[in-house]
């Protein structure tokens, strides 16, 4: 909100970071790696006086300073770019904070270059002792920019004691700094045996091909077995949250672990075969093949670790969509729209409900959600949400996914979300449904702002719904301070019902006046289900199962939240699915 | 009144006057890779399209050093584009946003040109005239780039057409039709052009042992190169002078002291490297030149400060003091410039005891 979005509707900016991001860091850790492999294989071919091996080598390093430093490189700066057009805030915030971080960084990498030079051009051009020294010098400010953007990386995941003490190495050496830069390291390794076997496979000669294999074969196998504690460290380490994501509330990373794994066993099984049972079965279709899974590997635990920070940009501190956390509840007070900088709807009114809304998208969802794009389409995720029920879910959007920022503004500027979603985007009518009509919501309107429900239950107990209805046209009778409820006698139904069930959590004598079941599926249950799905999901179920379930949906699944409505609107959900059921 | 949109910017962790004292000191270093790597690429090109072995051989020279260079010139632009965003962050980021389509092409387009020029450098014998071809690519791929980032550099100086965002929300805006672009650009280009001429002239230098004939022929065709660009930039320079505000503009005319000194100062230098450069005085005119790049450097930001005033002063950058990260960067920036030096060094000696022609 204090910057503009970049608003690319079918792409969204998510895809252009995760794009140039995962491409570069297969490539900069091999930047890392590759530099020891370098001086370990030209060790080798000095070691055992093979020109061929030091033939490989040196052309090895070819390909090593051609993808490196350009692609490498630029891709590096890429990466730069793409997160200061995508999220500005949180990149300037990195900037600013670590500025000298990254101007050390910068200092490295130019070494770095100077020596990959002088490495690949002086080969067999200045005595071995040199050289290998050259390719040392290369490989440590190589690591050394690994050391140092570890650091920035990891204060995004995992901020630890800065959010109290905002020092700049408090923040650098977070809590993990050590098993990312352990899993990193290894990774960078690994990934030198991966692009090994690569350039082997192109070897015209056989035996330095198959020598070359198998030493890149248990180069990697080494480095893959270095990943698996340093991973399960990284894990440990995790925030609640975060580790509750990766462990599987996160649908997209259960999806990228599946991915990780599929490609680990790729990788084990190719390397397994080619490096150490046949190297003369490493080619360029295998060793293609087995680059690819180094792709899919990796970048699926850049994706996860990416995942993971959900719902944040900076873990704690900026949401993905730029709000900042500390600023939340005085923008929420003041209205979103009143305090983004970049927007142009600043007072809502019935004629601009659907442009407001579609401003609030844009600084509040998009940051996400493409529209009709291919990750994370907010018009296929809305697809059997009623305006009604994308009001009643954007409210509570965080606590019923933790990964989703929770929504900033007035109510008002819910409404408009919800009807640029609804009406604007799926030329839903926008009408408000019951649920604002429900005890629930009368009671949250008319008493909520001196009664908490549960103080008042138990100086309520024993009356009837009837009684109960009646109190409420003398409340000044009771206290001078209360007037008396002024509803029709639907919302006197709705009103007493939900009193009714304060003390009566099990009853079905309540009748909140509210008994369509279709709509309160609507509302509280269409977000993440369909109804026809669920009623084939339920079909085995018993109506009185199924009753007794929405009064502990917490307990089916993690996602889910406890129903908050009366047990008459659990009655009529019951009914509704019945009903669902029959016409299956 | 037209609302301006301009960002809140970040604290900062020391005063602003050392971030503005590391960008003035490292972007002019970018600037001369910058112009080697364009120049020389383009002094490359007609050395090959006019033919003749000496001209070839010269050609040849630029291809194989182009690589390193544009290397060099990514790395040096690094370090000014940092200290860019921690001062003005809140405008050059506002800026690449609205241009953002064109701002993330530079990525691609980079890696094209590059590898292009590596195709150029480790086959330049076995091209022939289609090596002509990928160069020409190559320097269009540069200039193409040159135009994005001038965009993006003048726009980020006119806050007042951020508001520009609300029709451009894609990124797709340029400012390439404002009076100061087009001078603005082709002095950029026209100054490249002219310090690539001492680039070559510098890159036959090191080949005077091994071929003087070469060396002689690079001299004078980049000290002529340098001084007729330089001529011609003159021009360029004033048409750009003259399309500022005069507010600003009358900063260099007396109204403030340092740009005043600064400007006249760099017109003195701007005479001397011209007649410098028409005597074949190399190092003289690298030593001149690159004191009036950082003369430049200084009058651009004061430019830029002019033109950004009314709305924000360096001054206003709110500090939250920590010197220790400032203390190891410039450790670091020691023993890495100290780590370059004895690789070169150890270089330069395998080089002597080495008979194969060197690299």
């Amino acid at each position: 909100m204090n910057y503009p979005m970049w608003f690319l509707p079918e792409t969204g900016g998510g895809i252009l970071i995760a794009l140039i991001a995962i491409l570069h860091v297969f490539v900069s850790h091999f930047a890392v790696g590759g530099g020891l492999y370098l001086i370990y294989a030209e060790k080798k071919g000095l070691r055992e006086s093979s020109e061929q091996i030091l033939e490989f080598t040196k052309k090895h390093a070819r390909f090593f300073l051609l993808v490196t430093v350009v692609f490498g490189s630029i891709t590096g700066v890429g990466i730069w770019f793409i997160i200061a057009l995508v999220n500005p805030a949180a990149t300037s915030f990195l900037i600013h904070t670590f500025v000298f971080g990254w101007a050390a960084e910068w200092v490295f990498f130019f070494v770095e270059i100077m020596a990959a030079f002088i490495y690949f051009y002086m080969f067999g051009r200045m005595d071995s002792a040199t050289h290998l020294k050259i390719g040392w010098v290369y490989f440590i400010s190589a690591w050394m920019s690994l050391f140092l953007i570890n650091g920035i990386i990891g204060f995004m995941l995992t901020p630890g004691a800065w959010l109290e003490n905002p020092d700049f190495w408090v923040g650098f050496f977070n809590p993990s700094f050590f098993p990312s830069l352990f899993f990193r390291t290894f990774i960078a390794i690994f990934l030198a045996g991966i692009y090994g076997c690569f350039s082997a496979a192109f070897v015209k000669d056989r035996a330095t091909r198959e020598t070359m294999t198998r030493f890149s074969g248990k180069w990697s196998l080494i480095a893959l077995l270095g990943t698996i504690p340093s991973g399960f460290w990284y894990l440990a380490i995790l925030p609640e949250q975060a580790k509750n994501l990766v462990l599987g509330k996160s649908p997209t990373i259960v999806t990228m672990m599946e991915w990780g794994v599929i490609s680990l066993l790729a990788l084990l099984i190719i390397i397994l075969l080619t490096a150490m049972y046949r190297p003369s079965l490493n080619s360029k279709w295998v060793a293609a093949t087995l680059m690819l899974a180094g792709l899919v590997y990796f970048g699926s635990f850049e994706w996860t670790r990416e995942a993971a920070r959900r719902p944040y940009a900076i873990n704690e501190l900026i949401y993905s969509n730029m709000i900042f956390k500390d600023q939340v509840d005085e923008i929420s007070s003041q209205g979103f729209l009143t305090s983004a900088r970049w927007v142009q709807t600043r007072e809502l009114s019935a004629d601009n409900l659907i442009r407001a809304g579609e401003e609030i998208f844009v600084h509040q969802c998009y940051a996400c959600h493409t529209i009709d794009g291919i990750n994370n389409d907010i018009v296929s995720r809305t697809a059997t949400m009623s305006y009604g029920a994308l009001r009643s879910y954007i409210g509570k959007i965080h606590q019923m996914r933790y990964f989703m920022p929770p929504f900033v503004g007035t109510g008002e500027e819910v409404d408009a979300l919800a009807a640029y979603i609804a009406g604007g985007l799926h030329g839903k009518e926008i009408v408000t449904v019951k649920q604002e009509d429900s005890g629930v919501r009368l009671f949250e309107e008319n008493c909520a702002a001196c009664h908490d429900s549960a103080d008042l239950a138990p100086s309520l107990d024993g009356n009837s719904q009837e009684e109960l209805a009646g109190l409420l046209t003398r409340l000044d009778e009771i206290s001078e301070e209360m007037v008396p409820f002024a509803g029709s006698e639907e919302e006197f139904k709705m009103l007493s019902g939900y009193l009714f069930s304060l003390n009566n959590e099990t009853g079905s004598q309540a009748d909140t006046g509210k008994t369509d079941g279709a709509e309160l599926f609507d509302i509280n249950c269409s977000a993440c289900h369909a109804a026809e799905d669920l009623a084939v999901a339920v079909s085995e179920w018993s109506p009185e199962e199924f009753r007794s379930v929405l009064d502990k949906l917490e307990t089916l699944s993690e996602e889910m939240v406890p129903y908050e409505g009366t047990a008459g609107e659990k009655d009529a959900l019951t009914e509704y699915m019945e009903k669902l059921k029959g016409e299956l | 009144m037209e609302t301006v949109y301009i960002p809140s910017p970040d604290t900062i962790p020391i005063a602003w006057g050392w971030f503005q004292f590391l960008l003035l000191l490292t972007f002019p270093l970018h600037l001369l890779a910058m112009n080697a790597m364009l120049g020389g690429l383009g002094i490359g090109i007609t050395q090959q399209v006019l033919g003749g072995d000496i001209r070839s051989r010269l050609a040849h020279r630029i291809a194989i050093a182009l690589p390193l260079v544009i290397a060099v010139v990514v790395n040096l632009g690094v370090a000014p584009l940092l200290f860019l965003q921690v001062l003005y962050g809140q405008f050059a980021y506002t800026s690449a946003i609205l241009m953002g389509a064109f701002w993330i092409m530079i990525v691609p387009l980079l890696i094209i040109a590059y590898y292009g020029a590596y195709l150029y450098d480790f086959n330049y014998s076995r091209l022939g005239s289609m090596g002509i071809l990928v160069a020409v690519l190559t320097f269009c791929l540069l200039i193409v780039i040159a135009y994005f980032f001038s965009n993006n550099m003048l726009l980020m100086t006119l806050p007042e057409r951020f508001a520009e965002y609300f029709s451009h929300m894609a990124g797709d805006y340029l400012v390439s039709g404002d009076p100061q672009f087009l001078p603005r650009y082709l002095h950029m280009i026209f100054g490249a052009l002219a310090v690539g001429g001492l680039f070559v002239a510098i890159l036959g230098r090191f080949r005077a042992t091994a071929d003087p004939e070469l060396a002689e022929h690079a001299l004078r065709l980049g000290m002529k190169v340098f001084s007729w660009f330089t001529c011609l930039n003159v021009c360029f320079g004033l048409w750009y002078l003259l399309v500022i505000d005069r507010e600003t503009m009358m900063m260099f005319m007396g109204a403030d002291l340092p740009a005043t000194i600064s400007f006249t100062l760099a017109l003195v230098l701007v005479v001397m490297v011209i007649v410098s450069g028409f005597r074949n005085k190399l190092l003289a005119t690298f030593a001149m030149t690159t004191a009036l790049v950082y003369l430049m450097t200084f009058m651009r930001a004061w430019v830029r400060s002019s033109y950004l005033r009314e709305h924000f002063t360096l001054g206003d950058l709110q500090v939250v003091t920590q010197y220790s990260p400032l203390v190891f960067f410039l450790v670091t920036l020691v023993l890495g410039i100290a780590c370059v030096i004895w690789m070169l060094r150890l270089t330069a000696a395998a080089l002597k005891n080495d008979s194969r022609p060197s690299v």
